[in-house]
């Protein structure tokens, strides 16, 4: 065997998840559902991975919180002060690995975590979410 | 007479001679303003009684949104999308509708919805009622009710019925049936409030009393009590222990909530009602198990023909998601569900004989929509403005570029949450950098200036379109009142 050869295509290889990975454009909140609400099979496969998804930071109800939604068009209002609000179905809760500061409504951000699915409800604000990205943090895209 | 005669036949040769001697007489824009003239010379105006009036209602497609539907339909179709014409478009008859409340310059779909329906201009946010009611205030709706032309028309044998992609309460839809001092009494009334009943509960009174037989949209949850879980597993808003749906089917009404139970719906004269979302149906490019616009404007004629046999229906159909995106700033979704609105235009005036049923297609209002230049041919409606080729005809594929360096989009609007001004920059604003391909994905949000949470309204014009009998009277700049008195005079007159 060419060693130089091996070599290179170790390191080729070794190299390629995280590019292939940063080469990846960030996933849309769309794509990790289906039309009738369920799961899509590409949320289905990255479960419990890390993932990366292009959104907006819905204003939060509470302060120093670590927990945000993330919508997929700017929304102006906390889904959580508006009772009466009809909430899009396609968001999703944001678990930060620490307190983050608050983004505009409007600033697109890329959110990165593992994804979580199943149903939860978050202990401080009883928010049911069924689909949630964990141990996050997020910059502006 | 001779001499008369003799100078229609030198008019008509003086023309001919005009025609020929012009340069760009074989030009092929030239040639269709001759047969679009020939055309508009062949109308004849359909004054027999109408049997039958639809109206369909693009909620917020005023002149610049139904503009950037037209441009999308055709872009989507393969052209450039500005020769593109919509279904309604090639009426026969326009005018413009001055839409404003009458406390209000920027219109609410309560107040046009109540102007189209029943003839009179009202106050924003109410519904059925005339200007001196106070709204919100349930004591003064006494005396100051009026009718719809659903009553007008049950009361003269026709079979009525609405079709909305809003929930069935939301106020367009309402505007047919209900008389409410708030169009936000959907499922519950404030306390001490005896003089209406909730919007809901009119709907069910107006089957039940045979006035309106067909009713296919969204809104289930404002039929069901808070203790009640819909068919999709969400609560309703009405007291605990009311179903409205329930008893609905106890007077002999068929329910549908998905696409298998809409398709089985019996076509025979039993009365319908369908509730397919617990508020507003999906978005056209959302949509799934629950029928299309069209879809349910077909049903509703198939199931009125056969209710008033030759008595003959009204029906009113609502987009009404086509404002909800425009107030979500998504141009995206905007469009799609324009298109879907004109199919079901296409499919009621294929369902329907031009000589006997009056056809109008119109808005309530218009949106803060407003569109930049100078775009070249073939510039996404949905994207960036590209730049004019002097040496042809397709856009240069270049987009423009704005004095901060930046690209822009071919639509926008004046306010909304697209807004570039930040609550963290003290309001100051800076335009973020923008792809083609950003530009275009369906969740878009188009920049925006002024910021609000909602996009707004406009009190811009909106167009009526019409074909049918009495049609020709839709014509000039009409206050949106007049729509109620065209139809009215066209299934009244002798």
């Amino acid at each position: 065997m060419d060693k130089r050869r091996f070599l290179i295509t170790g390191g080729l290889a070794l190299a390629t998840p995280n590019l292939l990975l940063a080469a990846n454009p960030p996933l849309k909140l769309r794509e990790l559902y289906n039309k009738d609400g369920s799961f899509s099979d590409l949320a289905l496969n990255l479960a419990d991975q890390r993932v990366t998804v292009m959104g907006f930071m819905a204003p939060p109800l509470k302060a120093d919180s670590q927990f945000f939604v993330l919508t997929k068009k700017p929304l102006a209002v906390c889904p959580f002060c508006e009772t009466e609000a009809d909430w899009p179905d396609d968001i999703l809760a944001i678990y930060m690995r620490r307190k983050y500061r608050v983004i505009s409504f409007s600033r697109k951000i890329e959110t990165t975590g593992r994804l979580a699915l199943g149903k939860f409800v978050d202990p401080e604000t009883g928010f049911l979410s069924m689909v949630r990205i964990e141990d996050a943090r997020f910059e502006v895209a | 007479m001779k001499t008369i005669a003799t100078s229609f036949v030198a008019l008509i040769a003086a023309n001919a001679v005009v025609a020929q001697d012009i340069p760009q007489a074989e030009n092929a824009w030239f040639a269709a303003g001759q047969a679009e003239i020939a055309k508009q010379l062949a109308k004849t105006p359909n004054t027999t009684k109408a049997k039958n009036v639809i109206i369909l209602i693009s909620d917020g497609n005023g002149v610049g949104t139904n503009y950037a539907s037209r441009i999308f339909a055709g872009q989507q179709d393969g052209g450039f999308g500005d020769e593109y014409i919509q279904p309604h478009e090639g009426f026969p008859n326009l005018a413009l509708a001055k839409t404003y409340n009458v406390n209000a310059q920027t219109p609410d779909s309560a107040g046009t919805g109540t102007a189209m329906m029943t003839g009179v201009k009202t106050k924003a946010g109410v519904l059925g009622v005339n200007e001196n009611v106070k709204r919100g205030e349930c004591a003064t709706i006494t005396g100051n009710t009026v009718a719809s032309f659903n009553e007008i028309m049950s009361d003269l044998g026709k079979a009525t019925g609405i079709v909305s992609t809003a929930r069935l309460t939301h106020a367009t839809p309402a505007a047919a049936y209900s008389k409410s001092v708030d169009r936000n009494f959907e499922a519950t009334l404030p306390e001490g409030c005896t003089e209406q009943k909730d919007i809901a509960a009119q709907l069910i009174d107006a089957m039940e009393t045979g006035v309106i037989d067909v009713a296919l949209g969204g809104g289930r949850r404002n039929f069901i009590g808070a203790d009640i879980e819909g068919e999709e597993g969400k609560a309703g808003r009405r007291a605990e222990g009311e179903n409205l749906i329930a008893a609905a089917t106890e007077m002999g009404a068929y329910y549908a909530w998905d696409q298998a139970t809409f398709d089985a719906a019996p076509k025979d004269g039993t009365p319908l009602l369908g509730l397919f979302e617990s508020s507003h149906m999906k978005y056209e490019a959302d949509r799934d198990n629950e029928p299309s616009l069209a879809e349910m404007t077909g049903a509703a004629i198939e199931a009125l023909k056969v209710k008033s046999g030759d008595n003959g229906f009204f029906l009113q159909v609502e987009a009404g998601r086509v404002d909800h995106a425009n107030h979500d700033g998504n141009l995206a979704r905007v469009v799609r569900d324009q298109k879907a609105m004109a199919d079901a235009v296409a499919m009621a005036d294929a369902m329907t004989d031009d000589a006997d049923t009056l056809i109008i297609v119109t808005a309530d209002h218009e949106h803060a929509i407003a569109f930049n230049g100078y775009c070249g041919r073939g510039s996404d409606i949905l994207g960036l403005c590209m730049g004019i080729d002097g040496a042809g005809v397709v856009n240069t594929g270049e987009p423009e570029l704005a004095d901060d360096g930046q690209p822009y989009t071919v639509a926008g609007y004046l306010n909304g949450a697209g807004s570039i001004l930040r609550e963290d920059m003290n309001w100051a604003g800076v335009r973020p950098a923008l792809t083609q391909d950003e530009a275009t994905d369906l969740d878009y949000t188009q920049q925006a200036l002024v910021p609000k949470s909602s996009e707004t309204h406009s009190g811009e014009d909106v167009a009526i379109y019409a074909k049918g009998p009495w049609a020709h009277l839709v014509d000039g700049t009409l206050e949106q009142n007049v729509i109620f008195h065209v139809m009215h005079h066209a299934v009244t007159a002798e």
